[in-house]
């Protein structure tokens, strides 16, 4: 695995040499943009100003200002569009061969909204999908593919418009080591927290899940709740190892983690509140910190195969 | 009146709750051993085969060889009680996971196809037989705590449900498994 020491020194060699060529450019778009969003402010704030002088809404006034904002947030679109896309074959695309030069990547594209679903992972279907950073290949002997992924449900119209978000985060897909034909689903444990034994009663009541599937891990049984249509291919599947595997993942990452394993794939969902791998157009590329957290993010998502040790093949499954 | 009435209506729902429960559980338990005996049966038939192969390259463990085809002839008899067939079936393991730790000396077996695949099925079926006693190990949790329990402990008692056993590992099983001592027996 690749350490933080190895990719100081790749930091150094490789990509400081694109960082600064892309900090030119960048430097001069988030000239642009600052200007784009000052002559918008003053247009807004002109037409405010008038208003509050003459105490009365002036039809005549509210056009040009919507007009003017959304004019800018497409201006600024396109101003950083080419720039974003620059930075994200550079640098990203970079990082991902230098972590493992078997996979691809592609920032434009995302995993689609059918694995997402196939994953059952989530039961609402999302009507508002989208995703990018989407890298690709098979680290020693597993496949993988992975990406950021935004999934959100709206309803409603107009004032009762209600959105909420089904996932945010990273998206993962590994070929799993051992053959199976069962549907298994490790989501976070709230209800049993909250609720103790009765938190596990509710569990067991869940009508959009299956079978509640009780392990003998406490430390598992503790952070997870599993679900699940065989209760011993679950257990051929999460052997007392990878509940170990998967409790330490969880301590890693520090942050919700969803599990499944469905048609010998597993799909692992670790939840982000920020966007994954998008460059800061008012900060200088010059830092290595935030180049640093590209690099872990990634590296934690490739991890997945060494964490939860899915290129061992000692089974049928090669 | 009324009050009586929606009493016994919840009183019986609240019996016929706990009776289909019961009987859900203890089937379950039925139903995982079933699974486990299926699963050792799969083993036994792997073993002809297996131990065909490594014959040919094994030289110092001929007599563990016999041993083994020795027991699985026992196994598949069908004459041993159920306690029986629980301790033969861990020595058989025990047995088992010494063959593969000694193939380790002999490098043209580990390079056999025909072997890698048999290791391959039998790690697989020692991970699915393993996974089979942890699913048969909670079931039979679950239908305890229902048989001792109150109030299905009230019900079980008059079905004549008794606790079951869990399968325990023992303390040798605990110890990884050490070729050069099975061998010496």
């Amino acid at each position: 695995m690749t350490t933080l020491e190895d990719f100081t020194k790749f930091y150094n060699t490789t990509l400081l040499g694109d960082l600064k060529a892309l900090e030119q450019e960048r430097r001069k778009i988030a000239f642009k943009l600052t200007c784009v969003i000052v002559t918008v402010l003053s247009i807004v704030g002109v037409c405010l100003l008038i208003w509050r002088i003459r105490n009365v809404i002036i039809p005549a006034l509210i056009a040009p200002a919507v007009l003017c904002v959304l004019a800018g947030v497409v201006v600024c679109h396109f101003m950083t569009k080419g720039y974003v896309a620059r930075f994200k074959s550079l640098v990203i695309g970079k990082i991902v061969h230098f972590i493992d030069e078997n996979l691809d990547y592609n920032a434009d594209e995302c995993i689609d909204k059918t694995t997402f679903m196939l994953s059952k992972i989530f039961t609402t279907k999302p009507n508002r999908y989208k995703g990018d950073d989407l890298v690709w290949g098979k680290t020693g002997a597993t496949e993988i593919k992975f990406s950021e992924i935004k999934a959100e449900h709206e309803s409603g119209s107009g004032k009762n418009r209600r959105r909420y978000t089904i996932f945010k985060g990273l998206f993962f897909i590994g070929d799993f080591n051992k053959h199976f034909t069962c549907e298994t689903v490790v989501l976070p444990d709230t209800a049993e927290k909250l609720f103790g034994h009765f938190g596990q009663k509710l569990q067991s009541m869940n009508i959009f899940r299956g079978e509640l599937i009780k392990l003998e891990d406490p430390e598992f049984e503790d952070h997870f709740v599993v679900y699940g249509d065989d209760q011993i291919q679950a257990r051929y599947i999460l052997s007392t190892s990878l509940m170990e595997r998967i409790v330490e993942f969880r301590k890693k990452t520090g942050r919700k983690i969803y599990l499944s394993f469905v048609g010998s794939k597993v799909f692992v969902a670790v939840s982000y509140t920020k966007s994954l791998f998008e460059p800061r157009l008012f900060r200088t590329l010059l830092d290595f910190e935030p180049v640093r957290e590209y690099f872990e993010d990634l590296q934690l998502a490739i991890g997945i195969v060494d964490d939860l040790n899915l290129n061992t093949r000692i089974w049928s499954k090669q | 009146m009324w009050v009586v009435i929606v009493i016994g209506v919840v009183v019986l729902f609240a019996v016929i709750f706990i009776y289909n429960s019961l009987i859900a559980k203890k089937n379950q338990v039925k139903n995982i051993f079933g699974t486990i005996d299926a699963l050792l049966k799969k083993r036994y038939d792997l073993l002809p085969n297996l131990i065909a192969t490594v014959k040919a390259y094994m030289q110092h463990e001929k007599d563990l060889l016999r041993e083994i085809t020795e027991m699985r002839a026992k196994a598949v008899s069908g004459r041993m009680s159920d306690d029986e067939q629980v301790v033969l079936d861990n020595k058989l393991s025990k047995m088992l996971g010494g063959i593969m730790v000694a193939v380790e000396n002999y490098p043209d077996l580990k390079a056999n196809e025909n072997f890698m695949q048999l290791q391959r099925t039998m790690n697989e079926l020692e991970e699915q037989i393993s996974a089979a006693r942890r699913a048969y190990n909670a079931a039979v949790t679950t239908y305890n705590n229902a048989v001792e329990m109150f109030p299905t402990n009230l019900a079980a008692s008059m079905m004549g449900y008794k606790t079951k056993k869990v399968f325990e590992i023992s303390p040798e099983q605990r110890e990884n498994v050490d070729a050069d001592k099975i061998f010496e027996n």
